[in-house]
């Protein structure tokens, strides 16, 4: 079976006590009833904790953008304006909601819906850490592909319900961007399922060592250059800038969400920014070494032999460890987001359309081939481990 | 209990959505509606064990044929209304004799074969319950690239075809000028 949060959890006391009390209530096994409803209570937290995390994104956003523009930002609402983001959300849920006569009615309540599943249901791998992924799918990273793609179907039909020339024309943009960006970001994907021998999340962030010398970032030179362009293909991806061409407001006056107003707006910017979250999570637990802990702390072997805690409790302490280094991680790449965004100007459609096809594509492609190469020379080994392997050899075996 | 529910679900899905695609009268519409029969399908590979191909299924028609469609029946004008002011059918095949019998007898065609079909699946033997999830991600690999070779490279040929056919479809024609 796939290693679910349930998997982790059934390990400890406190769970298999829960079990047997629902099993003497109900009669029969309440195993996988106990299961399914704390699976519910999980999907839960961690959509709450990414909605959060989105909201205080708009909220990062407007404070960075403010220093890097020398000014102050939000500074009113809280202390230092950190509640501004919920302002902001009360303030879209009590505007009108307006819907122009002129829109077909059935897309235009399920283009924004479509946008905010496509992005939850890509948190069900999000690998925030080895015992707490909701689940680890034997698939994971292409069931995330899936599910972002939906994300373009929403912004499409965002553009075409709103029946109006510039939410058409964002719309298509939008589009037409996300299924280009695709190819590079499914082929980096390939590229590092190839040196890391699964798809599963799991193994894709075990393929990699505790310290930084380990990471897959520094494994070869290709997969080196492999997280620059998923980097910037997974940026065009989420319709963040310099890519925001579909949403610009001196060209297309807002784009597909032009006509959508209140909390169907608010859905748009949430995905958007929900997505970077999970973007930059992703691009974490490939290249930069996922939720691993120097000195391997998160597997909480070694809180168990040299401090003597009980087992379950240094398991859980390594959990811990692992949900703050991956979010460190993920968070200082969030920052990046946000800095590109605020320092390079806006790519035209066809800048667009000529950095993905001619120039990402042909990389990704050649980077592809590349790690095939490297890793049917070198045996599958990296980089670092060449090196010190060539001065071992070089010692004379002293 | 939880295997019993999801293939509920997803077999309610799959026949509404295609139900769906068949009823309503804009194509817009039953382009979505054919996305959400298409995930059910998705979660009937996933009630069988087949995760990779459940993937597979949402990356291929979720990402791909459904965009595809819609970027088609948007770019060539989708269809006009097919009913005049009273209602009635305006295309001359819409409630003709002829395609009410040609109708009929191929539903009864499909029906005999679908009898057949379901006759060999009624008289089984309970299949037993399915196994863990193992990698089928590997097995389909080395299929692929052991037994079910010359499939894979056909396939290939066919989407190298496709894409040579799209470029000379959509080059820009060359104008001759005096």
């Amino acid at each position: 079976m796939n290693a679910t949060i349930i998997s982790y959890l059934s390990q400890s006391k406190e769970f298999n006590l829960i079990v047997a009390w629902f099993s003497e209530l109900f009669g029969f096994d309440a195993t996988s009833f106990v299961a399914f409803n704390l699976f519910g209570v999980f999907a839960l937290l961690l959509i709450g904790f990414a909605a959060t995390v989105g909201g205080l994104g708009t909220f990062a956003e407007r404070k960075i953008s403010a220093d890097l523009q020398m000014r102050q930002g939000p500074n009113r609402v809280g202390p230092y304006g950190i509640l501004q983001f919920l302002a902001d959300g009360v303030k879209l849920i009590t505007k009108e909601d307006i819907i122009p006569a002129q829109v077909d009615k059935f897309t235009f309540y399920i283009a924004p819906v479509l946008c905010l599943v496509g992005v939850f249901s890509a948190l069900s791998v999000f690998p925030i850490s080895s015992g707490f992924i909701l689940t680890d799918l034997n698939v994971g990273i292409f069931y995330f592909l899936g599910m972002t793609s939906l994300v373009g179907v929403g912004i499409f039909l965002g553009g075409y319900s709103s029946n109006s020339k510039w939410s058409m024309l964002g719309g298509m943009r939008g589009a037409s961007q996300i299924i280009s960006y695709e190819i590079p970001v499914t082929i980096t994907i390939v590229m590092m399922v190839l040196l890391a021998g699964g798809m599963s999340m799991g193994i894709l962030v075990s393929s990699q060592g505790s310290s930084v010398l380990d990471w897959n970032l520094f494994h070869n030179p290709f997969t080196f250059i492999g997280f620059f362009v998923y980097f910037i293909a997974a940026l065009a991806e989420t319709n963040r800038a310099p890519f925001d061409l579909p949403e610009a407001e001196s060209e297309l006056v807002s784009g597909y969400h032009t006509e959508f107003s209140g909390m169907r707006f608010g859905f748009f910017a949430l995905a958007e920014y929900i997505e970077v979250l999970i973007v930059c999570g992703i691009a974490t637990a490939m290249f930069l070494g996922g939720y691993k802990v120097p000195f391997d702390l998160g597997t909480g072997e070694l809180l168990n032999q040299k401090l003597g805690l009980d087992l379950m409790l240094a398991k859980n302490i390594g959990q811990f460890l692992e949900i703050g280094s991956f979010l460190t991680k993920t968070f200082a790449l969030y920052y990046v987001v946000i800095w590109i965004r605020w320092t390079l100007p806006r790519l035209r459609v066809d800048q667009l359309m000529t950095l993905c096809w001619k120039y990402l594509t042909p990389i990704a492609l050649f980077n592809l081939i590349g790690c095939a190469v490297w890793i049917y020379v070198f045996n599958g080994q990296s980089i670092v481990q060449l090196f010190s392997l060539l001065f071992k050899s070089s010692g004379g075996g002293h | 209990m939880f295997n019993d529910f999801l293939f509920l679900a997803s077999a309610a899905l799959t026949l509404g959505g295609a139900f769906a695609v068949v009823w309503v009268k804009d194509l817009m519409h039953a382009c979505i509606y054919l996305m959400a029969s298409l995930f059910g399908v998705a979660g009937l590979y996933a009630c069988i064990g087949a995760d990779f191909l459940a993937a597979t299924q949402i990356v291929v028609y979720a990402g791909g044929v459904v965009i595809l469609m819609l970027f088609a029946v948007m770019l060539t004008g989708g269809a006009s209304n097919k009913t005049n002011r009273y209602g009635l059918e305006k295309i001359h095949a819409m409630g003709n004799t002829k395609t009410k019998m040609v109708a009929g007898i191929s539903a009864f065609v499909i029906g005999l074969v679908i009898l057949k079909i379901m006759v060999s699946v009624l008289k089984a033997q309970p299949v037993s319950q399915v196994g863990a999830n193992e990698n089928s991600v590997e097995k389909i690999g080395t299929l692929l690239a052991s037994d079910h070779i010359l499939a894979f490279e056909i396939s290939s040929v066919l989407l190298l075809g496709a894409l040579i056919g799209a470029a000379i479809i959509s080059r820009p024609r060359k104008e001759i000028h005096d």
